[in-house]
C-alpha cells in the first residue's frame, strides 16, 4: 500500500538517484573550461550555504510543528513584536546576501570582460538553429589562426561551432527573428540572444571533446530542439579543420550518383541552402560568373537563413544539431573517444559507413514531421508564406538517393 | 419541479449546446464554436444557480406560502436597467451600420446591462428586508462593478485631460498649464490632508465641479483638434526611404526608437580627419580599415561617426530587388563629430553576381574620393 511517508520517500530517492546519471552531457557540474569553472568555483559555495540554511529552516519547522502540536492544550498566550529578534533575522539574511554578492559581482564582471579575446566567433540565432560565421581578422587570421590559402573567406558553419582548446574565444551573437538563448553548461552560463542586439559570451575549453547545449529561452514550436554543441580541439588539429573548410568546392565526378544529385541539390535545395563555390552547368567556377548558385532564403524562409551545406559531412549533426549524422556506434566514437584520439576522430568527418541514413532520408522525405516548423499553409499567413524551417519538398526516392550521394561528399 | 425561470434557462442552455453542435460539425469555425461554447457553459451555469435558488420564490401552486413568502412582500424598485440595454440595443444597431467599435461598446453595454438586471431582479427577491436584498446585490456586483468604475473613471479623466494638453497652443503651454493643474491638485490635496474633517457634500461638491471641468474641457478641446505637431522621423527612417540626395533632412537623433540600436551596435564606422573609413567591433578594440564583415539577412545597427571637419554622409549601393534591400542606403548629413545610426539589411552575399557587378558592398563618402570601405558578407 503507497502511504504518504513511502510516496515521499520514493520521490527523494528518485531525486538523489536523478543526481547519479553517467549520461549527462548538459551537466553543470562538471566545468571543462576557466569561465565555467569559475561559475562553478561560486556555485558550489553558495548552494552549500543555501542547503545548509535550508534545512536548519525546515528542521525548525518541523522541530515546532511536532512539539506544538495539537494535543488539546490551551491556547497559548499570543504575543506580538520582539525587537531583537526581528533585527536580528534582518541582520542574518543581509550578512549571508552580502557575502555571496561580493564573489558573484567579482565573477560578473570577470565573465564580462573581452579584453583578453583571442578568438572571435559570430554566432545567429533562428528558428531553430545556430549559424555560426568566423570572421578574417585585418591580419588575414582566423580565430588567431593563419589559413593554408592566401586569401580566406569568412567561415560559415550551423549546428557545431569549432574552437581551439586553451584559447579564449568570444561570441558575438544575435539573432535574426526571435530571442534566442545560448548554453553550453559545461563551458559558461547562459546568453540571450535578442533581434537587432550584440551579445558576447566568452568561451574556453581545456580538454578537446564535444560540449552540448540546447537553447534556454523559449523560441516557438521546435524551441526544445534548437541544440547546439562545441567542438574543442587541440590547435593542430583546428588548423587542420581551418584549411579543410577552406578548401575550394569539388564538384562530384560526371555519370555518378553525386553528380545527379548535385543537379536535384541546385534544382531542390540551393534557393535557400548555400554550397559555396557551386556553379550550374552554364559556366566555370570563376566567382564573377553568373553561373554561381546562390541561395536567396530571405525570399523563402521568415529568418531569412538556412544552413551552409559546404561541408556538412565535416560535422556530425543535422537540421540545427537536432539529430546525428553518424550512426549510435559512430557517435559513440567520436563523443567517448580519448581527449588525444578526439580530433582524428572528429576530422574523419561522416563516411559512408558511418552515415546515420535513416534518420537523413527521413528528414529528406518530409522535414516537418520529423521536427515540427509550421507547416501547415494556413499558419503562414503571418509569415507572407515564408516557411519557418524547412518545408516538406515532396521530394522522391530516387532524388533522395542522388542527394545523400552528393552530400556524403560534402567535407 | 422546475420553476418557470429554471424552466427558461435550461431550455436556452439546451439551445446553445445544439446551436455549439450544429455549428460545429458544419461550419467548425473556431471563434464561432468558443463563443457557443462559452455561452451555453454560462447559460448551464445560470440555470444551476436557478434550480438550487428556485427563482427566489416559492411554487406557484403552494397558495399558502405564496402570499406569505418573504420575496412576495416587497415590491421591485426602479431600475435603470432595461434603460440601459434599450441604449445597448440602439447601439448596436447604429454599430452594425457605422464602425464595428461601435457595435462591440454596445454588446458590451447590452452584456452589463443584463447582468446586472439579473442580479438586481434576483436581489430584490432574496428575502424581506430591503437592507439585506441591497447587501446581497452588492456582494454579488461590486466585484466587478467598482475596478470597471474605476477604469472607465480613469479613462475618461486620462482621455479628456490628453485632448486638452494637445489642444494648447504651443509645448511650453502645455508644460505651464500641466505645471499649474499639477500644482493646485497638490494644494487641495494638502488642504483636505491638513483638515481635521471635511464634509462629504463638500468633497462631493469639489470633484464633481473638477470632473465637469475636465470633462467639458477634453470635449471643446477635442472638438478644436490637437495643434500641429512637427514630424521627427528617425534617421533610419530616412534611410530605408533611400533618400540619399544632397539636401539635407532634418532626422531627429534622439528619437527613443534609436536607443537600443545604439546600446548595443554590430559595428561603429568612422570618417576620419584624413579622409578614410575606420570600423571598430564590437569585442575587438581595435580600429580597422581592410574589410567590415557583417552578417546576412540580418538587421545590422552600424554606429556612424563624422570624425571629419566637414558635414558628411555615409552611403552604401546594395543589390537591387531583393526583398529588404532598397537599392541605395545612407544617413542623413552628419555634422562634424556627431554620429547616426543606421540599420542595413544585406538580403544577398558578397559574392553574388550581382553584387560583384556593383564592385561590391561598400561604404563611400560623397565628396571624399579616398573614403571608402568594404563589406563583406558571407
Amino acid at each position: 500500500m503507497i502511504t504518504p511517508r513511502r510516496l515521499i520517500a520514493a520521490v527523494a530517492g528518485a531525486i538523489l538517484l536523478s543526481s547519479c546519471a553517467s549520461d549527462a552531457p548538459q551537466d553543470t557540474w562538471k566545468p571543462a573550461g576557466e569561465n565555467a569553472q569559475m561559475i562553478h568555483d561560486l556555485q558550489w559555495p553558495i548552494f552549500m550555504v543555501a542547503g545548509i540554511v535550508g534545512v536548519i529552516v525546515l528542521a525548525f519547522i518541523a522541530w515546532i510543528v511536532v512539539k506544538f502540536r495539537d494535543r488539546g492544550q490551551a491556547m497559548p498566550e499570543q504575543t506580538h513584536g520582539k525587537a531583537w529578534l526581528e533585527y536580528l533575522f534582518i541582520a542574518i539574511p543581509a550578512v549571508i546576501l552580502t557575502t555571496i554578492a561580493i564573489p558573484t559581482v567579482g565573477v560578473v564582471m570577470a565573465l564580462a570582460d573581452t579584453d583578453d579575446t583571442e578568438c572571435i566567433i559570430n554566432v545567429t540565432g533562428q528558428q531553430w538553429w545556430w549559424e555560426y560565421d568566423y570572421p578574417v581578422a585585418a591580419d588575414g587570421t582566423i580565430c588567431g589562426f593563419t589559413p593554408s590559402v592566401a586569401e580566406a573567406s569568412p567561415i560559415i558553419t550551423s549546428g557545431q561551432v569549432v574552437i581551439p582548446t586553451g584559447t579564449k574565444v568570444l561570441l558575438r551573437g544575435t539573432s535574426r527573428d526571435v530571442i534566442h538563448s545560448y548554453w553550453i553548461p559545461r563551458l559558461n552560463g547562459k546568453r540571450d540572444m535578442v533581434p537587432g542586439r550584440v551579445h558576447y559570451l566568452r568561451l574556453q575549453s581545456d580538454t578537446p571533446g564535444i560540449y552540448a547545449g540546447q537553447c534556454t529561452e523559449f523560441c516557438g514550436l521546435s524551441h526544445a530542439n534548437m541544440r547546439m554543441e562545441t567542438i574543442a580541439l587541440e590547435p593542430a588539429d583546428f588548423q587542420r579543420w581551418l584549411d579543410n573548410e577552406l578548401e575550394p568546392y569539388t564538384a562530384p565526378d560526371e555519370g555518378t550518383l553525386a553528380a545527379e544529385g548535385e543537379a536535384t541539390y541546385i534544382a531542390q535545395c540551393a534557393r535557400c541552402h548555400q554550397v559555396n563555390g557551386l556553379v550550374d552547368d552554364r559556366g566555370t567556377d570563376d566567382p564573377s560568373d553568373d553561373s554561381l548558385v546562390v541561395s536567396y532564403p530571405d525570399q523563402f524562409v521568415y529568418s531569412g537563413a538556412a544552413p551552409n551545406l559546404t561541408n556538412l559531412m565535416g560535422r556530425n549533426t543535422f537540421a540545427g544539431a537536432t539529430y546525428d549524422l553518424l550512426t549510435d556506434e559512430c557517435r559513440a566514437d567520436v563523443w567517448e573517444a580519448d581527449p588525444s584520439e578526439f580530433g582524428d576522430r572528429y576530422l574523419e568527418g561522416v563516411t559512408e559507413d558511418c552515415l546515420n541514413e535513416i534518420e537523413l532520408r527521413e528528414w529528406l522525405r518530409n522535414s516537418p514531421a520529423k521536427k515540427p516548423m509550421y507547416a501547415d499553409p494556413e499558419m503562414l499567413s503571418e509569415t507572407d508564406g515564408k516557411t519557418r524551417g524547412m518545408p516538406y519538398l515532396a521530394l522522391s526516392e530516387d532524388q533522395i538517393d542522388q542527394l545523400i550521394a552528393y552530400l556524403l561528399e560534402r567535407k | 419541479m422546475f420553476t418557470t425561470g429554471s424552466k427558461l434557462l435550461i431550455g436556452s442552455s439546451a439551445l446553445a449546446l445544439v446551436a455549439t453542435l450544429l455549428f460545429g460539425i458544419l461550419d467548425g469555425g473556431l471563434l464561432g464554436s468558443v463563443g457557443l461554447i462559452s455561452a451555453t457553459v454560462a447559460l448551464s451555469v445560470l440555470a444551476g444557480i436557478n434550480v438550487f435558488t428556485r427563482d427566489a420564490n416559492v411554487g406557484s401552486d403552494e397558495v399558502e406560502s405564496f402570499g406569505g413568502a418573504a420575496a412576495a412582500s416587497n415590491r421591485p424598485g426602479a431600475s435603470m436597467w432595461p434603460f440601459t440595454i434599450g441604449l445597448a440595443a440602439t447601439t448596436i444597431t447604429l454599430g452594425l451600420v457605422t464602425y464595428t467599435a461601435i457595435f462591440v461598446l454596445g454588446l458590451i453595454l447590452l452584456m452589463a446591462g443584463l447582468a446586472e438586471w439579473l442580479v438586481q431582479a434576483w436581489a430584490e427577491r432574496a428575502s424581506a428586508e430591503t437592507g439585506h436584498n441591497s447587501e446581497v446585490r452588492a456582494r454579488m456586483l461590486h466585484p466587478a462593478e467598482m475596478p470597471a468604475g474605476a477604469a472607465i473613471g480613469l479613462g475618461v479623466v486620462i482621455y479628456a485631460f490628453s485632448r486638452v494638453m494637445l489642444g494648447l497652443p504651443s509645448k511650453t503651454s502645455t508644460i505651464v498649464a500641466f505645471s499649474v493643474v499639477a500644482s493646485i491638485v497638490l494644494a487641495i490635496g494638502s488642504f483636505i490632508g491638513s483638515r481635521r474633517s471635511i464634509s462629504a457634500p463638500a468633497m462631493t461638491g469639489g470633484f464633481a465641479i473638477a470632473a465637469v471641468v475636465l470633462v467639458s474641457g477634453g470635449a471643446v478641446a477635442g472638438l478644436n483638434g490637437e495643434r500641429e505637431i512637427e514630424e521627427h522621423n528617425t534617421t533610419a527612417y530616412y534611410a530605408a526611404k533611400g533618400e540619399c540626395g544632397a539636401e539635407e533632412i532634418s532626422a531627429d537623433e534622439h528619437a527613443s526608437q534609436t536607443v537600443a540600436g545604439k546600446a548595443s551596435s554590430a559595428a561603429e564606422i568612422f570618417l576620419t580627419e584624413t579622409g578614410t573609413i575606420e570600423f571598430q567591433m564590437p569585442g575587438d578594440p581595435s580600429r580597422r580599415s581592410d574589410a567590415l564583415q557583417l552578417p546576412r539577412s540580418n538587421p545590422n545597427n552600424l554606429l556612424m561617426r563624422n570624425e571629419s571637419s566637414e558635414p558628411r554622409r555615409f552611403v552604401i549601393d546594395l543589390a537591387e530587388g531583393y526583398e529588404g534591400s532598397p537599392p541605395r542606403m545612407c544617413t542623413q548629413i552628419i555634422e562634424e563629430g556627431g554620429v547616426q545610426l543606421l540599420t542595413v539589411k544585406f538580403a544577398v552575399p558578397s559574392f553574388a553576381p550581382e553584387v560583384e557587378a556593383v564592385g561590391g558592398y561598400r561604404f563611400t563618402v560623397p565628396g571624399v574620393d579616398s573614403a571608402s570601405l568594404e563589406v563583406v558578407v558571407p
